[in-house]
C-alpha cells in the first residue's frame, strides 16, 4: 500500500530532478509532463493501480535522474525566453 | 638685482609647497562631518514584513491561487487558498528557491497557513 506521503515525496523529488535541466526545453517538458501526469492520476483509488502508477513514477525518476546529469555536462545558449539571473 | 629677483621667486615657489603641506588637514577636518559609504556587498536584511511581501508575491503569481478573500497571514493553503496537496509541495519548491533554503519534507508538512510559513523561514538562520 503506498501511502500519501510517498507520491508527495516522489513528486518532489521528480521537480527536484527536472528543475536541474540546463536545456530550457527539457526542463519545461519535464515539468509540464510530471505535472499533467499526477493531475491526471489523481482520482486513482485502487490500491493496485496506484503502486502501478507509482512504481512506473520510480523508472522516470531514474530516467530524470540520468538524463538531468548527462544535461548538465554541456552547455547551452540561453533562449530569448529565459529570464537572465537579476540580482534582487 | 639679480638675486633678489631669485629669491623673491623662490619664495613664491615655496610658499604654495607650504600651503599643499597644510591641505591634508583641512581634507581631514572636511571628512568629520556625515560620511556617506554606498556598500555593494550586502543584502537588505529579511525581516517579517519584507519576508510576507515575498511570500504573498509569489502565491499571487501561482495561476491556481484563489486571491478572492486576498491573502493575509491566516489563509490556510489548502482551505482558504482553494491548492490541493500536489499544489503545496510545489509552492513549498518555489519558497526553497526564492529565499534559498531548504526545506525537509517532515517540516514542509507542518506548514498549513501563510503566517506559519513566514514563522519558519525567519528562523533559518541562511534565508535570504
Amino acid at each position: 500500500m503506498v501511502q500519501q506521503k510517498q507520491v508527495l515525496k516522489l513528486y518532489k523529488n521528480l521537480l527536484e530532478k527536472a528543475y536541474k535541466f540546463d536545456n530550457y526545453n527539457f526542463r519545461e517538458y519535464a515539468k509540464r509532463r510530471i505535472h499533467d501526469s499526477f493531475k491526471e492520476h489523481k482520482s486513482l483509488t485502487k490500491p493496485e493501480e496506484i503502486a502501478q502508477f507509482y512504481n512506473n513514477g520510480i523508472n522516470n525518476l531514474a530516467l530524470l535522474t540520468r538524463q538531468s546529469t548527462i544535461s548538465q555536462m554541456y552547455t547551452f545558449d540561453k533562449l530569448v525566453v529565459e529570464p537572465l539571473k537579476q540580482h534582487k | 638685482m639679480f638675486r633678489n629677483t631669485i629669491k623673491s621667486f623662490t619664495s613664491n615657489i615655496i610658499r604654495p609647497s607650504l600651503i599643499t603641506r597644510q591641505l591634508p588637514l583641512r581634507t581631514v577636518q572636511r571628512c568629520s562631518g556625515p560620511v556617506f559609504v554606498r556598500s555593494y556587498a550586502g543584502f537588505p536584511s529579511l525581516t517579517r514584513d519584507l519576508a510576507k511581501e515575498r511570500i504573498i508575491e509569489l502565491l499571487e503569481g501561482y495561476d491556481k491561487v484563489s486571491t478572492k478573500n486576498g491573502i493575509t497571514e491566516d489563509s490556510s493553503f489548502i482551505n482558504d487558498l482553494g491548492l490541493d496537496s500536489l499544489d503545496v509541495v510545489e509552492v513549498v519548491m518555489e519558497l526553497e528557491h526564492e529565499f534559498n533554503i531548504q526545506i525537509p519534507d517532515n517540516e514542509a508538512d507542518g506548514l498549513k497557513t501563510v503566517g506559519q510559513t513566514i514563522d519558519y523561514i525567519l528562523s533559518q538562520p541562511d534565508a535570504c
